[in-house]
Order: structure tokens, then C-alpha cells, then sequence
């Protein structure tokens, strides 16, 4: 077992009115090592706030996570951001090294690490581009090779590819599969898009909205690489839209 | 792009040369608009003489100076006070008070209290660089998107490697714009401080002819003291295309 969630949960209060809201409500959840975890699920389920609390860059108000197997200090996670979160004053390359400079890498290492994940994450002749000189699923693959640098044990995604056009989204969906492949990371990838879910997951976490809990957890044992136009596929993407619509209708009468 | 250069230069010319006629044809009194050749010449005689170098150096000096001090202040405060709320709070109500109040007015004070040296004349461009500087750094600060932090400590970052690998350089942008404000307020400020109680300085030199009445004299220090200003702006501008490469349009 590489990560385990123990009943965590997150309780937000809102200043202005007092109000109270469970974002996350008793998620308990295996990870294991080497899978293609999707948190699917409709907007305001919690999904990023999870990730946010897997990365450490929030505090969940009850429960806790923990990497059972590891001991040490080193930060175990890198963030993948919807909107890139490139900095805009570095290179491609001053990018991908960020985080082995700020450990303190010998700058040779690191730029052997940089190299090695541009080429990766195929960007090699962009190296001394500026942030704004990319397309957007140019940026993205820049923001994949940055997190890959320290080498973690985890990537977490935050819905990566929900600003791009289609045919781009689509190119890149085939991307993450191999790069997924080739590094055999843990992914842990939050999303609202069941092609994406069908398409990429190897274990499918089906989340419901307000509170956020775990509706069901789904294994995808399809080969790779996957398409929609297949029965199997399109019988899971029937399956996962016939719950998360369920899921939907619940919440907006919950609302209303 | 040829043609649009040729017409600013016909431009100039052509008023420059109109100017240098009538005045020569005895239609304009040289006491009040002198010719722009006699301005030339006077200018020439000013450098040979050693006069005007020697006064663009002790004024040079002021604003040097005073431009230093006060945009190093202005950026370590700015940055502070953009990252760190109680900073902030405890600048605010100074920032306040002070930022609206025309540097010059305060010129008096600084000579009560520093003399009559150059002490007083460059805190004044000090403190004048100072707010501008430092408001516009806040912005710039602000300006940076949280995200990017986020993504820093994600990355590994300290707080400390956050402060100078991602508020500063993002703050960059508007540092520049600070320190542009700035230049051009030094140069306000060091002619104003250079008319009352001094001796020396390029200020000094341009009043001093207004006084005798040697209108050319006054205008070889209006033209010096528009040279520095468009030195000062191309050195500035050098300075941000090698400082924010990626902020180029």
C-alpha cells in the first residue's frame, strides 16, 4: 500500500454568513502504488480540495493521510494545476528544474533531470522558451515535467487538461496513458470528464456532491490504449454517466 | 516605419528651423525666446568652460544617490508590505499621510534638519523615489497569482525561496514602473532643490541665469536637464529588457 486516507474530512465555514460546509465527509481510500486513480465526480464534490490535502497545501479537519511504507522527510507528492501555474519569468527549462534547485540538486544533476523530462514530455528545441511563447498543451507538458522532477512518489492532477481545446485534450489524454506507463508513477488525476475517466484510469472513484463522500469505487482493467468507439468502453462510460447523473439530479434537489 | 521617422524629423526640423528665423529677422526678442543656434553655442561655450559638465556632476551625484537609496527602500518595503500582512498594517497609515504630499513641500524641513549640503537635497529625491517605488511594488506584488506560490511550495520552496523566486521576479514589472515614476520625479525634485540654498548643481546653474537674465543660459539648462531626463529613461529601459525578458511585447 502506498498512501492511505483514514476518514479525512474538511469542513469549510463561510465568514460572511457562519455557515458551515462539509467539502469532504469520512474518506477513507487505499492508493496503490503505480495506478491511475481518477477522482470523478460533479463540481463541488471536494475533489480538489482532496487533492489539495494530499499535496499538503491544505490541513483536513478530521482524519489524516499516510504513506505507510515511507519514512523520511521528502515531500512525496508534485501538483499538476489546471491553469499550468507556470512561472511566467523562466524558461521551459528554468521551469522543469524548479524543484531540484530549491532542494539544493547540484545544478549538473538537475539540468541532466531537466533534459531527460523534456524529452520526456517532448519539448526538446523549447528549451529556452518563455511560458507565453507556448500553446496551452505546451504549457501543460511543461507543468508535467516540472512535478516530475522531484521525482515524487505521487502526481496529482487537478482537472490538467480541462482548459485545452478538444484535439489537443485528446492528444495529451494519449500522452499522460504513456507517460504513466513509462514511469510507472502513481497518478492520482482529478476530473469531471468521464471520457477521461474511461480512457485513463486504471481504478475509477466515483465522488458525490455537498457532502463529498465516495459513492463507488470502480476497477478498469480494460488494455490500453482505449477508445470510446469500443463496447466495453462505451458500456463504462454508459455505466459512470448513469451514476454521476443520479448523482447531479440528487445534489440539485438538494439545493433547491 | 521609414516614412512615419522622416516626419518626426521634418517635424522638428522644420519647427526649430522657423524659430531660428524669426528670431534672426528680429521678429522674436532673444531675451524671451533665444535662437535655437545661440542656445547651441551657449551650450558649447557652458562645456568647454567646464561649467555645465561640473554642474550635470554635482547634480548627477544627487540623483544618483538619491534615486538609489530611495528605490532600494521603496522595493525592500514594497515587497514586505506586499507579502506580509502586518507589514502592511503598520506602513499603511504612513503611506498614506505621506504619499500625497507634494516630496517638494517637504524640502524645507529636510534642510532644517540635514543643512544645507547635499544631505537635504538627496533625501529629498530619496524619500520623492521612496513612494513611488514602494506603492507600485505593493501592486506588483499583489498582482502575482496565489497560484504560483502555491506551486512553489508544492515544488519545495521555503519561505524565504518564495520571496526571492517568485514575489520578486513577478513583482518585477511593476517594480520598473516604480522606478520609471521615480526617475522622473528625482529629476523635478533635484531642480526644485537646486534653486534655494545651494551653490553648485545644474538646478543652481538654471536659476542663477534666470536671476541675470541670460535667457540662452536658461535654456542650455532646460535642454541639459532634458537630455539627463531621456538618459534616464533609456538606461531604465535597458535595464528592464535585460532584467524581465519574458515581460516583452
Amino acid at each position: 500500500m502506498l498512501l492511505e486516507l483514514r476518514a479525512l474530512g474538511k469542513t469549510w465555514s463561510i465568514a460572511r454568513t457562519g455557515e458551515r460546509v462539509v467539502a469532504l465527509d469520512a474518506i477513507t481510500l487505499d492508493v496503490v502504488a503505480g495506478e491511475f486513480l481518477i477522482l470523478l465526480g460533479p463540481s463541488g464534490c471536494g475533489k480538489s480540495t482532496l487533492l489539495q490535502i494530499l499535496a499538503g497545501l491544505e490541513a483536513p479537519s478530521t482524519g489524516g493521510i499516510r504513506f505507510p511504507e515511507r519514512t523520511g522527510t521528502q515531500k512525496l507528492t508534485s501538483m499538476v494545476f489546471q491553469e499550468y501555474a507556470l512561472f511566467p519569468w523562466r524558461t521551459v527549462a528554468e521551469n522543469v528544474v524548479f524543484g531540484p534547485e530549491v532542494r539544493g540538486i547540484r545544478r549538473a544533476d538537475r539540468d541532466a533531470t531537466a533534459q531527460r523530462l523534456i524529452d520526456l514530455v517532448k519539448l526538446r528545441g523549447f528549451e529556452t522558451r518563455y511560458p507565453h511563447e507556448l500553446s496551452g498543451g505546451m504549457r501543460q507538458r511543461v507543468a508535467l515535467a516540472r512535478a516530475l522532477a522531484n521525482d515524487p512518489a505521487v502526481l496529482l492532477f487537478d482537472e490538467p487538461l480541462a482548459a485545452l481545446d478538444a484535439q489537443t485534450r485528446r492528444v495529451l489524454q494519449d500522452e499522460l496513458a504513456r507517460i504513466w506507463a513509462e514511469t510507472g508513477k502513481t497518478f492520482i488525476y482529478v476530473t469531471h470528464s468521464l471520457e477521461e475517466a474511461v480512457l485513463l484510469g486504471s481504478r475509477i472513484v466515483l465522488m458525490t456532491a455537498r457532502p463529498g463522500r465516495i459513492k463507488e469505487v470502480i476497477d478498469v482493467s480494460l488494455p490500453r490504449p482505449r477508445r470510446l468507439t469500443r463496447p466495453e468502453e462505451a458500456a463504462l462510460l454508459e455505466r459512470l454517466d448513469g451514476l454521476l447523473r443520479d448523482e447531479v439530479k440528487q445534489a440539485m434537489e438538494a439545493e433547491a | 516605419m521609414s516614412l512615419s521617422l522622416l516626419r518626426k524629423a521634418g517635424s522638428a526640423f522644420f519647427i526649430l528651423a522657423v524659430w531660428q528665423v524669426l528670431v534672426q529677422t528680429g521678429n522674436i526678442n532673444e531675451l524671451f525666446l533665444p535662437a535655437p543656434l545661440s542656445v547651441l553655442n551657449a551650450m558649447w561655450a557652458l562645456t568647454v568652460s567646464g561649467t555645465l559638465p561640473w554642474a550635470v556632476l554635482v547634480s548627477l551625484n544627487r540623483l544618483v544617490q538619491g534615486f538609489v537609496y530611495g528605490s532600494l527602500i521603496g522595493v525592500v518595503l514594497g515587497l514586505l508590505a506586499g507579502a506580509i500582512r502586518w507589514v502592511e498594517d503598520v506602513l499603511d497609515p504612513w503611506v498614506a499621510a505621506v504619499y500625497p504630499i507634494p516630496k517638494s513641500a517637504l524640502f524645507p524641513l529636510f534642510l532644517l534638519w540635514f543643512g544645507l549640503g547635499d544631505r537635504s537635497k538627496i533625501v529629498t529625491i530619496a524619500v520623492g523615489v521612496l513612494f513611488l517605488v514602494l506603492v507600485n511594488t505593493v501592486t506588483g506584488v499583489k498582482s502575482i497569482n496565489p497560484l504560483l506560490v502555491k506551486a512553489a511550495i508544492d515544488l519545495g520552496a521555503s519561505r524565504l525561496q518564495v520571496f526571492v523566486k517568485v514575489i520578486l521576479p513577478g513583482a518585477l514589472p511593476n517594480i520598473f514602473t516604480g522606478l520609471r515614476l521615480g526617475a522622473g520625479m528625482a529629476l523635478i525634485l533635484v531642480f526644485i532643490t537646486e534653486i534655494e540654498a545651494t551653490k553648485a548643481g545644474l538646478g543652481f546653474l538654471l536659476w542663477e541665469a534666470f536671476q541675470l537674465l541670460e535667457t540662452t543660459k536658461v535654456f542650455a539648462g532646460v535642454v541639459t536637464f532634458g537630455l539627463l531626463g531621456v538618459a534616464t529613461t533609456w538606461l531604465l529601459q535597458w535595464l528592464e529588457r535585460r532584467a524581465c525578458p519574458w515581460a516583452q511585447r
